[in-house]
């Protein structure tokens, strides 16, 4: 039997190829570390429900794709982009150039969302890696900055930082939502509300019969 | 270890099918020419595996692309490669059946090759470069034959068989996913009704199913009979283990009452259930499903045609497909001195 949710989100995790997308997901969704892992063919795809208020879950549903250029093509975009109200932008601090890369990430992203947009959370990954930084915690904060993001450092392997990476974005997401600046839409699949029919929008409303439904 | 037995075939069976194949191998063009069917229905029983990687070799044209082309790996081999692509290369040579003894060492000898093949590829290719889907193509095709041979043999796969999947773009594998949807149609309506409604775009679930011809998808054994299977008779069979995955996953009312949403029903599709991929069962209903590299042509003609009213131009042309071993035997016809063997292991 399925748990039972407030709302699905529809997250996406983007950057370079071999920055650490796949096995950061993984972290997260199975609670492991991958020393290896295949590189991404297509899109992949997890999903994990996360308190993030006592008896208010959401679940979360993690699209990976693989970081390589060759497989941008406008049907994976479109479908990946375009569905998504969230979305983590990795970049390898041992890497500089997967750090410059998240320029033309953003600008993907940007062409491909509208008329939706994506909360995006800047992530400098790896960060057990600190003898081999060639990124600064320091000008990624202020590249996030120019961009309105936050910036989160994590390390898959030694499991830093990777819980609150994902349970900001869904805050924050799940604040925009309350606040009604991003509603539920017909056909997108971004939100979705928990309960049929989607009448529910208020939170106190929704404990309520997510309360009843328990029982 | 995904490596497993490849079938339980008694012991004198397989030593008689080994003299078999090698009197096959030994008059391979009249074999091809005269008595394919034959040809055929020994490689659907399964290839016998000592033989696996020279019947391989035969069955793609590698073996005549070779020798054609003598001393031409070497020349490959000996040039550094665009650091645009070793580099991509490099990174990923220790992530390709990393449980597989072959490749479980860094720069150890399977990794070495690996890399060797690859980048031979991307010099032989600039314009196409690398592909990381082909990568695990490469490395099943290592664990069967030198590098020398594996080169010429993804060569054909890449030129012949899947020509297009490893360009820029996907255009040939977004191609293939609408003859792919199109196809089920006819073979599971119910199948292809709950894609339809649910708006599930075949690249979603097919791209890695097609680029990586089900290497990273089926049990081991299964993943060498299709091979076996594939590299005879083309790309159909690759459309037709589609359509068996697809029909069982999603073919039947019930099976689809658990799964109503895009979402559940590509987690559906992600995770295969055993038994539908298991070798014996997988063969017999790859081979009951009607569909002939005829009517995939058809189909091909179709989409193509609505591709180019709703998309424009493809940006990549790509050779044309040529389904299996005895069409590109006529395109790529061998001289005598082509299919002498050189065995390595002389009795």
């Amino acid at each position: 039997m399925e748990a039972i949710w407030l709302y699905q989100f529809r997250l996406i995790v983007i950057g370079d190829s071999t920055v650490g997308k796949s096995c950061l997901i993984r972290r997260f969704t199975e609670g492991r570390f991958a020393q290896v892992s295949d590189p991404t063919v297509g899109v992949d795809f997890f999903s994990r429900l996360v308190e993030i208020e006592p008896g208010k879950r959401i679940k979360l549903q993690i699209w990976d794709t693989a970081g390589q250029e060759r497989f941008r093509c406008r049907s994976i975009t479109r479908a990946y982009y375009r569905n998504s109200v969230g979305g983590l932008l990795l970049f390898d601090i041992t890497n500089r150039r997967s750090f410059q890369n998240v320029h033309d990430w953003l600008e993907e992203a940007r062409s491909h969302v509208q008329p939706h947009s994506i909360v995006f959370l800047l992530v400098g990954h790896k960060c057990d890696l600190e003898a081999q930084r060639q990124v600064t915690r320091q000008e990624a904060e202020k590249l996030a900055g120019a961009y309105g993001m936050r910036y989160v450092e994590t390390s898959a392997r030694d499991a830093i930082n990777v819980e609150h990476a994902f349970t900001e974005l869904t805050r924050d997401i799940f604040a925009l939502v309350r606040s009604g600046d991003i509603t539920i839409q017909e056909g997108w699949e971004g939100v979705k509300s928990g309960f049929v029919p989607n009448v529910v929008h208020s939170s106190e409303e929704v404990t309520k019969s997510d309360r009843r439904c328990l029982c | 270890s995904r490596v497993s037995r490849s079938q339980d075939v008694p012991p004198e069976v397989l030593r008689q099918r080994e003299v078999k194949w090698l009197d096959m191998l030994g008059h391979w063009d009249k074999w091809i020419m005269k008595r394919f069917n034959k040809v055929r229905l020994r490689c659907q029983k399964g290839i016998p595996p000592a033989l696996r990687g020279r019947t391989w070799l035969y069955l793609s044209g590698g073996k005549v692309k070779k020798e054609q082309n003598q001393g031409k790996f070497q020349e490959l081999d000996h040039q550094s490669g665009d650091p645009k692509w070793v580099d991509v290369i490099e990174k990923d040579l220790h992530r390709q059946f990393p449980f597989h003894e072959m490749f479980v060492s860094r720069g150890g000898h399977g990794q070495q090759d690996l890399f060797r093949v690859l980048k031979a590829y991307t010099l032989y290719r600039p314009e196409e470069g690398y592909c990381q889907a082909q990568a695990p193509i490469a490395a099943v095709l290592l664990m069967h034959m030198p590098a020398e041979d594996a080169f010429w043999v993804l060569v054909q796969i890449c030129e012949k068989y899947l020509p297009g999947y490893y360009s820029p773009g996907l255009e040939a594998i977004q191609l293939d996913g609408e003859i792919l949807f199109a196809l089920l149609r006819r073979i599971s309506p119910v199948a292809y009704r709950h894609l339809e409604k649910h708006k599930i775009d075949p690249i979603l679930y097919m791209t890695e199913w097609f680029m990586c011809a089900f290497s990273r998808t089926l049990p081991w054994a299964s993943v060498l009979r299709v091979w076996d299977m594939f590299l005879c008779d083309g790309v159909k069979i690759i459309f037709r283990v589609g359509l068996v995955l697809l029909k069982c996953m999603l073919g039947t009312r019930e099976k689809l009452k658990a799964c109503q949403g895009q979402y559940e029903t590509m987690e559906l599709l992600r995770a295969i259930q055993p038994r539908y991929m298991q070798e014996a069962f997988l063969v017999r209903e790859i081979l009951e499903i009607p569909v002939t590299a005829r009517e995939l042509e058809r189909e091909h003609h179709s989409q193509l045609k609505r591709w180019k009213k709703n998309r424009g131009e493809l940006n990549f042309k790509s050779p044309p497909r040529m389904h299996g071993t005895r069409i590109i035997m006529l395109a790529e016809p061998p001289r005598r001195q082509d299919l002498q063997q050189n065995p390595t292991i002389l009795v």
